[in-house]
């Protein structure tokens, strides 16, 4: 089966390690994607021992899930290292109408966010259908159908504890002007590497033969930055859903004279809470001012047939949601912040310019996308 | 520094090899022995036995029948038990037996592990308890009893007293060799098969390598052999890994059928249990589908579509080398189940709430993850097949110039593509409500079981599409090349494809008409439902058509085309009984379900796979295989496939329900099943095993062809798309790169422009400032 014509990058017995000769078109023979899948398999199966049931069943099992995230990353480092050479010049083109040369990659890129399109569409459609299929809390204590000690299974959307305060919403907000200036930390990434020599050289006075490395390490800062802000948004959502953190002093009294905000998890908000209690279904709590005097509760209140209390509620499915929703759309960061490390280490390597910059346009894409996704996540879930 | 390296690596090997020992033994978790118990007895009251204590055991029989569950009564007499005067705190008891399942009644008992049982607290006030006992296929069954029998003070003191007592209980008389045979545990026969299986392929591989090169047998020019095909990103190279792999699935379905069916020949059987039955068609299902089906789907696409528009290889080489990787690791997890004897028992539609819920055996979750990789894979190969089909089209091929193979699976994948993300969603929704315990489907806690069946039949119903178009891709270049004319009727067999992956979306509904969804979506999917016949029937006429005025040469590809379209006519005939709502719903539990289905699965994507390898075997493998080996596969294969699955249309009718473990003769009103049905299902297991068997016809054959078949020309059938251009086998890169292949209509002009839509489209697709800006 030896080749017939003369371009065969199969028959010189490339170190499957390695990097690419790119010269002889397609990338040739690589281990990364059996051991990746290894690790990957690894993962779920160690991960699988960990947790049944919602409880810790086997901890010596983390030893699984360290090895098969560490086998993972030997992979992706396999992968990395047969690409870090890629310099633009040869860029596979597409042939076919309507898509006559355009890179198959940008093709690529389109037809995966179409892919992704679903994965979030299937997300929301668990979010809708529980959202309007499952009574909401607020409206089940309103409506006084519940007793104290009992649990009754209502929907508590997180927005009603995040919206519940500006504090409590700043993570959020935040993390959303992170998200929109990162993408265009890209943009800006991407216009610098796309700049001629030439017109580098006028606009930043720097000498004809030290273009390339100053341009890429340019391209690196803006694409560090980038990264810098996936890190801020990750570690803000961390904040938000486990640690908590203090209110500064002087602004104890807009946060209701509390000098902490607390996370969601210490809160009570949990994937296993069905015994979920909070102040804000406490007839008890301001005196009872809060109740809305139109409401049953109130009206059974005042005729005595309510005894009032705490109620206790079952919100697992909405936890789950919650969690799970804003947990895959953190993934997505994680796995551009993946990439971006990738490239912010090729631009200090002085591996960007203008022949191969379009690899930064279309992870644009991908980080364009993950920044959209966002933006409807974060008024369904942050904010109503 | 050679040697340093090898050695480097071996050191890496064998830690990477000790972790995976430390951790294999939590893949054995078939149950062993007793926890130490019958060796230290119990302490907790006194030290030493008392003999003043008697322990019994009643309800145990003599001899135990095979997997019968025994209530047995656990009591003992004597000691200062009942000396109080409060009747509290009179005794307790540990039982244990060294096999079969225990199984608590009430609250009084509880049970740890399977093999152990135990009073609990509110036992405490009690002397004797009940425990259900149930007894396993075979052997002994050794139990080991503690009682205490205590004062009534509550605590430990000297008063108490403890005995213990052992007895051994024979299961069925171990006689014939037969019987022995028949009561070995299923699992065990699986495992073994597994394993002999894997040692065969291991053979092969290396019986493989020494005729490749038998003068260089040893390692040194072993290691970059098998490297190449580990690393390979040719897609030739993947495509014949995924059919290795997908044959192997085939066999071990294969095997689980077989067994399923011996399981079914006569009524009352239980050579399978309850447990292991449902573990059995959960993995043949899943087996069938993803691990057989879609590889063996995958291995034509991979081989073909770079050849058949003229592209030197896929568009993204080493993504599709990923897509293929994932899958044996895949595959590894679904059966991790098996190995320790609790593989998933969900059914391959895994329906909420019994998949999340504890009593689903252990092997689920793994299940559930091993699917996850697979729809990282689909996806994958998804991508890549679109955009190479979009892409890299040589020169003058249009839309409308593709062979209809192509077109198959571009359809085919856009619809695989669009809908497994919701499935995918689904599977790990279900992943982590089993391990770190989300709520999605856990009704008590509000989760919707119906949320389930949506995101799963949006993916399963489109599945079913994707694993018959590829089939019909295959069954339309057959028929036109053995007719020796052109398809008829190309572009309304283009529209039909591409209306058969529109509707495929809309559909779904009609898989839950038993399940309470609200009657207008039924009344909707009913309607849409039938719709799907037309695309097909316009399918069905333009083969026909093709045939009628052609002249049809009869080599063994045609015969299984001809098998196709006579076996998936009748598989889409059944398939119009169940749009229709009323029908569905007598017919939806039935054999008739299963006869339909495998109408179309084996008699469609089975048949078209086979149609395919006697079709481009001697373009993969550069030798013409045996016609006559050919002619008796069909024969023997066709005749035992109808074998099997026509009764199952009557046995559907008369009412024999599916997914059950066994049935019975009876004249009860409402299960009637008349006597007859026992000698249809015994014709039924003897014609799965020969339709089993003759498959190996097939095997045999292609072994024969890769060793001593006579070499095959370029294009040996008078085929006219591109791949029957190169060289059989195909070189590598399959088409010169820098210098492809241009497709020119018969009067050698350019066969097509993209039309006035198309050329807008490329307008918006190109960006100015990239033409000024980047130049190459």
């Amino acid at each position: 089966m030896s080749g017939d014509y003369g371009h065969d990058d199969h028959g010189h017995h490339a170190s499957p390690w390695g990097p690419h000769d790119w010269s002889h078109g397609a990338p040739h023979n690589s281990f990364a994607p059996l051991i990746m899948s290894a690790g990957f398999a690894l993962f779920l199966y160690g991960f699988a021992n960990v947790f049944v049931g919602g409880e810790v069943a086997d901890l010596g099992a983390l030893s699984g899930v360290m090895l098969g995230l560490i086998i993972v990353t030997i992979g992706l480092l396999v992968w990395w290292r047969q690409d870090m050479t890629f310099d633009g010049v040869y860029e596979p083109k597409a042939t076919g109408a309507p898509f006559r040369n355009i890179d198959i990659r940008k093709v690529s890129m389109w037809i995966f966010l179409m892919s992704e399109m679903m994965v979030f569409t299937s997300l929301f459609s668990t979010y809708i259908r529980y959202r309007l299929g499952i009574p909401n809390c607020n409206d089940v204590f309103l409506s006084g159908e519940w007793i104290e000690g009992t649990s009754v299974v209502c929907f508590e959307p997180a927005a009603h504890l995040i919206a519940s305060s500006w504090f409590h919403l700043a993570p959020g907000a935040v993390n959303t002007f992170a998200l929109i200036i990162s993408s265009f930390t890209v943009v800006l990434a991407l216009k610098t590497a796309k700049m001629s020599d030439k017109k580098y050289s006028d606009k930043y006075e720097v000498e004809m033969e030290n273009v390339q490395a100053h341009r890429s390490r340019k391209v690196a800062v803006f694409l560090g930055a980038t990264l810098f802000l996936a890190t801020l948004f990750l570690t803000l959502k961390m904040i938000e859903w486990f640690v908590g953190f203090p209110t500064p002093g002087p602004l104890t009294n807009l946060n209701h004279g509390h000098s902490e905000i607390a996370s969601l998890y210490t809160e009570g908000y949990r994937i296993n809470a069905d015994t979920y209690q909070h102040y804000a279904y406490d007839t008890s709590y301001h005196d009872g001012k809060d109740i809305p005097p139109d409401s049953a509760l109130y009206s059974m209140m005042q005729a005595g047939t309510h005894p009032g209390g705490v109620m206790m509620a079952d919100i697992r499915v909405g936890a789950s949601t919650f969690f799970v929703t804003t947990g895959t759309h953190g993934v997505h960061v994680l796995a551009g912040m993946i990439g971006l490390a990738y490239m912010t280490l090729k631009g200090l390597r002085g591996g960007w310019g203008p022949s191969n910059a379009v690899t930064i346009e279309y992870f644009g894409l991908y980080w364009h996308f993950v920044d959209l996704v966002w933006v409807l996540v974060f008024p369904f879930f942050y904010l109503f | 520094m050679m040697q340093q390296k090898s050695f480097i690596r071996t050191l890496v090997l064998l830690t990477v090899l000790g972790l995976a020992l430390s951790m294999a033994p939590k893949a054995d978790s078939l149950p062993t022995g007793i926890n130490g118990f019958s060796e230290k007895g119990c302490t907790c009251h006194g030290a030493v036995p008392d003999p003043g204590v008697t322990p019994s055991i009643e309800g145990l029989p003599a001899n135990f029948n095979a997997s019968t569950t025994y209530t047995l009564t656990i009591s003992f007499t004597g000691g200062p038990s009942g000396t109080s005067a409060a009747p509290e705190n009179l005794g307790g008891f540990n039982l244990a037996v060294d096999s079969g399942t225990l199984a608590n009644i009430g609250e009084d008992v509880q049970i740890w592990g399977s093999n152990e049982a135990g009073h609990t607290e509110l036992g405490n006030d009690q002397t004797s308890w009940n425990v259900d006992w149930t007894s396993p296929a075979s052997g002994s069954a050794t139990f080991t009893l503690a009682t205490n029998s205590v004062n009534g003070d509550g605590g430990a003191s000297p008063d108490d007293k403890w005995n213990m007592m052992s007895m051994t209980v024979q299961g069925p008389s171990a006689g014939a060799a037969a019987e022995e045979l028949q009561s070995a545990d299923p699992f065990v026969v699986l495992i073994t098969l597994i394993i002999v299986s894997g040692i065969l392929l291991a053979s092969v591989i290396l019986y493989t390598f020494y005729r490749v090169s038998p003068d260089g047998f040893n390692w040194d020019s072993f290691s970059p052999w098998i490297v190449e095909w580990l690393t390979s990103t040719d897609h030739k190279k993947v495509g014949t890994l995924y059919f290795i792999a997908g044959f192997f699935f085939l066999g071990v379905g294969g095997v689980m059928a077989l067994l399923i069916r011996i399981q079914l020949a006569v009524p009352g059987n239980d050579f399978l249990t309850q447990d292991q039955y449902n573990s059995f068609f959960t993995m043949h299902g899943t087996t069938m589908i993803f691990l057989a089906a879609m590889p063996l789907i995958n291995g034509f696409a991979n081989w073909l579509i770079p050849l058949q528009i003229g592209a030197h290889d896929l568009a993204l080489p080493r993504i599709n080398a990923m897509s293929f990787w994932l899958q044996p690791f895949a595959a590894l997890l679904i059966f991790t189940g098996v190995f320790s004897g609790q593989a998933a028992d969900v059914g391959w539609t895994g329906y909420a709430p019994y998949i999340v819920s504890e009593t689903a055996h252990t092997g689920t979750t793994l299940w559930a993850a091993g699917q996850i990789m697979l729809v990282a894979s689909s996806t994958l190969t998804g991508i890549n097949f679109l955009a190479t089909i979009c892409g890299m089209r040589a020169p003058g091929m249009g839309w409308m110039q593709m062979p209809l193979f192509t077109w198959s699976i571009f359809i085919a994948n856009l619809m695989l593509f669009l809908s497994i993300p919701a499935w995918g969603v689904g599977l790990i929704q279900v992943y982590l409500d089993r391990t770190i315990g989300t709520a999605f489907y856990h009704v008590a806690s509000g989760g919707d079981p119906l949320l389930w069946s949506h995101l799963f039949w949006y993916f399963g119903h489109p599945e079913v599409y994707v694993v018959i178009l590829p089939a019909f891709g295959v069954i339309s270049e057959v028929l036109a090349t053995s007719a020796r004319r052109s398809v008829f009727g190309y572009r309304s067999m283009v529209y039909a494809m591409a209306g058969i992956g529109i509707v495929a979306f809309i559909v779904y509904g009609h898989h839950m008409f038993t399940s309470g969804m609200s009657p207008t979506l039924r009344f909707v999917t009913m309607l849409t439902t039938m719709l799907v016949a037309v695309p097909t029937g316009i399918k069905i006429f333009n083969w026909l058509k093709t045939m009628h005025r052609g002249s049809l040469v009869y080599r063994t590809h045609t015969l299984w085309a001809l098998g196709f379209l006579v076996t998936f006519t009748l598989g889409g005939i059944s398939g119009m009984f169940f749009p229709s709502l009323a029908m569905d719903t007598h017919l939806h539990e039935t054999y008739f379900v299963v006869a339909h289905f495998h109408y179309v699965f084996v008699g469609g994507t089975v048949f078209g796979v086979f149609c395919g390898i006697y079709y481009w075997f001697p373009k993969m493998s550069g030798r013409m295989m045996d016609e006559k080996l050919g002619l008796l596969h069909f024969l023997t294969g066709f005749i035992s496939f109808n074998g099997i699955f026509w009764p199952m249309h009557k046995l559907g009718v008369l009412g024999m329900a599916r997914r059950h473990h066994t049935w019975f003769i009876t004249t009860d009103d409402f299960a009637n099943i008349p006597a007859e049905m026992a000698s249809w299902n015994l014709f039924i297991t003897v014609s799965a095993f020969l339709f089993f068997f003759s498959n190996f016809i097939m095997v045999a054959n292609m072994i024969k062809t890769v060793v001593a078949g006579e070499k095959a020309p370029a294009d040996p059938w008078g085929g006219w798309s591109f791949e029957w251009m190169c060289s059989s086998p195909p070189p590598t890169p399959s088409f010169d790169p820098h210098n492809p292949p241009v497709l020119r209509d018969a009067n050698e002009h350019i066969a097509s422009e993209p039309t006035r839509f198309g050329q807008w489209f490329e307008s918006l697709m190109m960006p100015e400032d990239d033409e000024k800006e980047v130049s190459h």
